[in-house]
Order: C-alpha cells, then structure tokens, then sequence
C-alpha cells in the first residue's frame, strides 16, 4: 500500500497534466477570437498558469511547457517532438484545444529528477 | 615522506581539484548547428505536401535526436518540430520552463522557405551523476 502511493506521487500522471492545461486554456483564452495584438499576453499566461500549477503538485520534476496558437485560416499545421530520456520516470502529453477562431497545442514534458 | 610530497604537489592537487567539478552546461550554439543542418537536409529545397509532413517532422526530430545524442553529453533531450504551410496565418509559439538554470537549457530555431515555416526547439536537462 505504501509503495503504491508513494510510487503514484513520483510518476508522471498525463490525465491530471491534461486537466491543469485545459483549465489553463479556458480560463485565459476561452472564446476569444484570434487577436495578433493579444496572442503574446495569452501564450504566457497559459504556459505560466500551467508550470505554476505544475510545481504546485510538488513531485520531484523538471517541466517544460510549450504552446502553439494558430489562427483558422486553411494552413496545414504539423507538430512532433522526440525524447531521449528515462523511460521508466520520465513522461509526457500534449493538448490540443480549439475555439471558432483559433487552434492551440499545449505539450508538458516532466522529467525526473 | 608523505608530507614532503604534499607540500612539493600543491599546485597540481588543486588543478585536479577544479577539473573534477566542472560542470557540464549546455551549448545553444552547437545545438543551433545541428537543427539547421537537419533540416536543410530534409526540406531544404522542397514545397509544402499534406502527403510528406508527417515523413517530415518524424525525420527532423529523430535525426536533431540522434546527432545530439551522439555528442555524448550527459543530458536528457526534447527535441519539438513545428512545420506550418504559409498562407497568411498567424502562428504564435511559447515555452516555460522550472528546470535549473545553471545546467539546463533550450535553443530554439526558426526556418522557412517559399512555401512553409518551420520552428524546431530543442530542450536539455541535465543529468545528476
């Protein structure tokens, strides 16, 4: 019982990462249309609320939070991301999240320490 | 006898002494070199394809991946590829990160051509010896 708690507070857990930045996500840019001048204010709240939060569930990790905004416009947008790390501690998860006007990709790397 | 031969070594000692904890830190510059290389190889001169961005992004990083790694450093790497067609939208990317300062970092690289962007960044979090 023991071990499996304390293995649960030092893992990586994608589904509560993933709740944290879907927060994040409605919370600053909610229904807003695309707004070149505002976009910057977002993108920093959004990926400061979410490490903030983040280091706020006080597991032994390093973070790393980044943030795509796209406006709907017809463009074709790909992303990916490979890691060399440890398997075993090491983990991570990407949101994609939508409004009318605009597309955005959050992704969270957590690494152990 | 052991004294003697501290006292004739003491320049030495302390040379040893500063090599030992010298720490690692990472190189943006160097990193920057690799990406560029990387993706000029794999869409240096070609237009954007629905079909072959997939193929595209998957390369880049797993090639920027493999590069760094052979450096040999001790780090754990990210390595993000973005590639968007140009259209006239607007594309914004941030990043944040709680990590120590001292010996990680990130360098992130911004190409285009005729017919797409492309932002690769790269994220280095070293590794407690």
């Amino acid at each position: 019982m023991d071990d499996d708690q304390s293995a649960e507070e030092t893992a990586f857990v994608v589904d509560e990462v993933s709740s944290i930045v879907k927060e994040s996500l409605e919370a600053v840019i909610g229904r807003n249309p695309y707004e070149h001048k505002r976009v910057n204010q977002w993108m920093s709240s959004v990926v400061e609320q979410s490490l903030g939060q983040l280091s706020k569930l006080s597991k032994p990790f390093k973070y790393i939070v980044t943030c795509i905004i796209m406006q709907k416009n017809g463009a074709g947008l790909q992303s990916a991301s490979s890691c060399f790390w440890d398997n075993t501690t090491d983990g991570s998860c990407s949101v994609r999240w939508e409004n009318k006007h605009l597309y955005c990709i959050v992704s969270v790397f957590g690494l152990a320490i | 006898m052991i004294q003697g031969v501290a006292k004739s070594l003491p320049g030495s000692f302390l040379f040893i002494f500063q090599k030992l904890s010298f720490q690692v830190s990472f190189s943006p510059d160097e990193a920057s070199n690799v990406v560029k290389e990387c993706i000029e190889g794999i869409i240096g001169g070609v237009d954007y394809s629905q079909n072959k961005v997939n193929q595209w992004t998957a390369s880049i990083v797993e090639h920027t991946l493999t590069q760094l790694v052979k450096q040999g450093k001790p780090f754990k790497y990210i390595v993000n590829c973005a590639v968007m067609q140009k259209s006239g939208a607007g594309l914004h990317t941030a990043n944040s990160c709680y990590w120590d300062t001292t010996t990680d970092g990130s360098c992130t690289v911004r190409w285009e051509n005729r017919t797409m962007y492309c932002v690769v960044s790269v994220f280095a979090v070293a590794i407690a010896l």
